[in-house]
């Protein structure tokens, strides 16, 4: 495959882009529970409660780390290996791009960075205000990277003029069709994968007898409610993208004429490598979908019998449901990636037009050089979640530091600070 | 208003390097600075919390060039300079991957491995940068003397950077060296801060060299503005003379912020193809980040303000503190 730069830069793509996606769509599911947490925490003047929200921003922060430097490399990436798409669609593909670095991603990050060392030093609203800002950022980040996404699978809301795209219409380009469904299906999906994490994790707690002040209880009902809440929405939104289906785009032929496009796909043919891909993920994330509504009927039965938390073979059934929306994740999107090609910027640029000009030796060590990084460092972050879910609320990363009572005599009894 | 966007980008390229010189910097300087398991842990909760500001300044650029300059990126990332960005990005990745995973795991092996990464990743990030800056000055070619020298000068800028930087952050929180025994001051901040001077006469004959290599004919670079070459690169020549002469770090945390502000600036020497963007671009990318600047102002503000003491002994980013010390002790929460 090294002697093809295409073949190597589109799959160099696609697992940095499947890996990526893996982490957003935990910090995606993640956010809104710990900002509702924190809220309740901070409301109520609860310690234990905000232990626990301190427990769940650990596993958010290292879960977010493998986001930001998967992005970075994603977003250089697109420059380095996919010159083509800036040349001529830069103006428009890129400028939801700039909109999501500047105007979300600048201030995810910075808040972020306040909320982790604002834990001691500043108000407690003030710092919940902090994870409010994350939170509706990363949601933000998201709309603008469909909107970008959007546009390639749907151009929609701009004109070429000599040979380049302009944005002739911005409230066409924001309100994509293809950009809204997504984004609404990737909400709903991120907020069920958060939900069966956070399930999951309070489910292995509980079914070794570990439950400190009641939060693994609270978890493990907060987590079903999410993932029962969300995923029959996350299959209808799904299904409703369907409706974009053989369906062209309104500049269609405005850079080649319907005979030509007619001709380039035909060239590419039905059965190529990448649609039994593209299949094979929508077969994948069927089946998921399906296992989840399942496990979703089963837990809702479970629940209302007031077996949930209690019953063993269910709680040992809940630690492993997190496998399924992340298999359905990746699935939908290496189906909606191969569902538009040979096109990158359908009807507007093929895929081998957009790929930079490398030669094989460059494609080889850019191929090398990061999916080997993505390797080692997705497998740490991985491990390193798994480890601290495992943990548990003392051993946190945000675990708040041990203060010994001055009174005590022998100076070992810890105080909680909070 | 057209020259708006131009604006923008180079105040976000200068933010990143004097933000960013300051982590940089110190990571690069590690090796010398903190020998100790100690000192290494003080001094990357020093660096941590600064890198998480300072760095979006490079995404938001980054962004800004695939919205609103692409035609910039062929001459970012065209021949020589696609495999110095190459390089840098994973100078980037590596550093980031330090950090974040170096409190992780509580074992001297794994700390050493984010370390080596650190310092490593570091170094590389200032090297390409000075490639990057030098390679665009050559009209493209990041291996000429020139941008040898360049790369050279731009990473005993970073050094600098950092060990202003270091000079103040490496000072304990409180006197008693962070609640573990220890003397009660800080050789490495006072290190540092000798540092600077060395670093500042380094830099200065660094400087020399590529000015010289300018006069010199067939090794100069190919600029557009000659003048306001020598007028940018005269700003860190003059930083660094007036830092050389001191001992202490007070002025150095001032010109080391000019000196790594002039490097980026120097690419203004060229004509670089910036293209106006289109009036619908303008409106959309504007209409989505005007209404946001201020919550940007207010964020990085706050950070950096609430940064700016010396390095907190626990959070997110700093490893346990050494097994040895006495059972009993408070551990003091600032």
């Amino acid at each position: 495959m090294f002697e093809d730069p295409l073949l190597s830069a589109r799959f160099q793509f696609a697992l940095t882009a499947a890996v990526h996606y893996m982490f957003v769509a935990f910090t995606l599911g993640l956010a809104p529970y710990i900002l509702f947490g924190q809220f309740r925490a901070t409301l109520r003047r609860d310690g234990p409660r905000m232990r626990a929200v301190r427990f769940w921003g650990g596993l958010y922060i290292i879960n977010y780390a493998m986001g930001i430097l998967s992005g970075i490399v994603m977003e250089l990436q697109l420059s380095l290996n996919w010159s083509g798409l800036h040349e001529m669609y830069g103006y428009a593909f890129g400028a939801p791009l700039a909109i999501e670095a500047m105007g979300a991603f600048f201030v995810e990050s910075t808040f972020l960075g306040l909320w982790i060392f604002g834990w001691d030093r500043m108000g407690k609203w003030a710092h919940w205000c902090c994870f409010l800002v994350v939170t509706t950022t990363a949601y933000a980040s998201a709309y603008w990277v469909l909107v970008s996404n959007g546009f390639l699978k749907h151009p929609t809301g701009i004109s070429i003029e000599d040979g380049e795209a302009v944005i002739d219409d911005v409230g066409a380009m924001a309100a994509n069709p293809s950009a809204l469904l997504a984004f609404t299906h990737v909400t709903f999906s991120a907020l069920l994968l958060g939900g069966a994490v956070i399930a999951a994790a309070s489910a292995y707690h509980l079914r070794r007898g570990c439950d400190p002040d009641g939060m693994y209880q609270r978890g493990v009902r907060h987590g079903t409610a999410l993932l029962l809440i969300a995923v029959l929405p996350t299959v209808i939104s799904g299904g409703l993208q369907f409706i974009m289906y053989g369906q062209d785009p309104p500049s269609s032929g405005t850079t080649y004429s319907a005979e030509q496009i007619a001709a380039i796909e035909e060239g590419y043919g039905e059965l190529s490598t990448a649609h039994a891909l593209g299949i094979s993920g929508d077969m994948v994330m069927m089946l998921s979908w399906a296992l989840m509504l399942l496990v979703g009927m089963l837990s809702a039965g479970v629940w209302a019998f007031r077996g949930l938390g209690r019953w063993r073979w269910h709680l040992r059934l809940l630690a492993f449901v997190p496998v399924l929306p992340y298999a359905a994740s990746v699935g939908g999107w290496v189906f909606r990636e191969t569902e538009r090609q040979p096109w990158t910027v359908r009807h507007h640029l093929t895929t081998a037009d957009a790929v930079t000009d490398m030669s094989p030796l460059m494609a080889t060590v850019s191929f090398s050089l990061f999916t080997s990084a993505f390797a080692v460092l997705g497998t740490v972050t991985a491990w390193l979640l798994v480890r601290f879910a495992r943990l548990g609320p003392n051993a946190g990363p945000l675990a708040p530091p041990r203060v010994f009572d001055q009174d005590d005599e022998d100076g070992r009894t810890p105080v909680l600070r909070l | 208003m057209e020259i708006a966007p131009a604006l923008f980008l180079t105040g976000l390229i200068v933010g990143y390097f004097v933000l960013a010189g300051c982590d940089i910097g110190l990571g690069m300087a590690a090796p010398y600075l903190a020998r100790t398991p100690a000192e290494r842990r003080r001094l990357v909760s020093a660096i941590a919390p600064y890198f998480l500001g300072s760095e979006v300044w490079l995404v938001g650029a980054v962004g800004v060039v695939a919205g609103l300059f692409p035609s910039l990126k062929d001459v970012l990332f065209e021949g020589g300079m696609w495999a110095v960005s190459t390089v840098l990005l994973t100078g980037w990745l590596m550093r980031d991957a330090g950090l974040w995973l170096r409190a992780r795991v509580d074992t001297g092996a794994w700390r050493s491995v984010c370390d080596s990464a650190l310092v490593s990743g570091s170094w590389l990030l200032a090297l390409s940068w000075g490639l990057i800056i030098g390679g665009l000055l050559s009209g493209g070619d990041p291996l000429t003397p020139f941008s040898l020298v360049c790369a050279l000068t731009v990473a005993v800028l970073f050094l600098l950077r950092g060990a202003a930087f270091g000079a103040e952050r490496l000072v304990p929180a409180d006197g008693s060296a962070s609640g573990h025994t220890g003397p009660a001051t800080a050789p490495e901040a006072d290190q540092a801060a000798w540092a600077t001077r060395v670093l500042a006469r380094t830099g200065l004959a660094t400087t020399a060299v590529t000015a010289a290599l300018v006069a010199f004919p067939g090794t100069g670079p190919a600029v557009d503005r000659p003048l306001l070459l020598a007028a940018v690169a005269a700003v860190p020549a003059t930083a660094l003379a007036i830092t050389s002469g001191l001992s202490g770090p007070h002025l150095s945390r001032h010109t080391s912020a000019v000196a790594i502000a002039a490097v980026p600036l120097l690419a203004g020497a060229l004509n670089l193809p910036l293209g106006t963007p289109p009036a619908g671009t303008l409106l959309l990318t504007g209409g989505a980040i005007l209404p946001v600047l201020p919550l940007m102002v207010v964020g990085q503000v706050a950070l950096h303000r609430m940064l700016r003491r010396p390095a907190d002994d626990h959070g997110f980013f700093v490893t346990p503190p050494p097994q040895d010390s006495q059972p009993g002790r408070t551990v003091p929460v600032s």
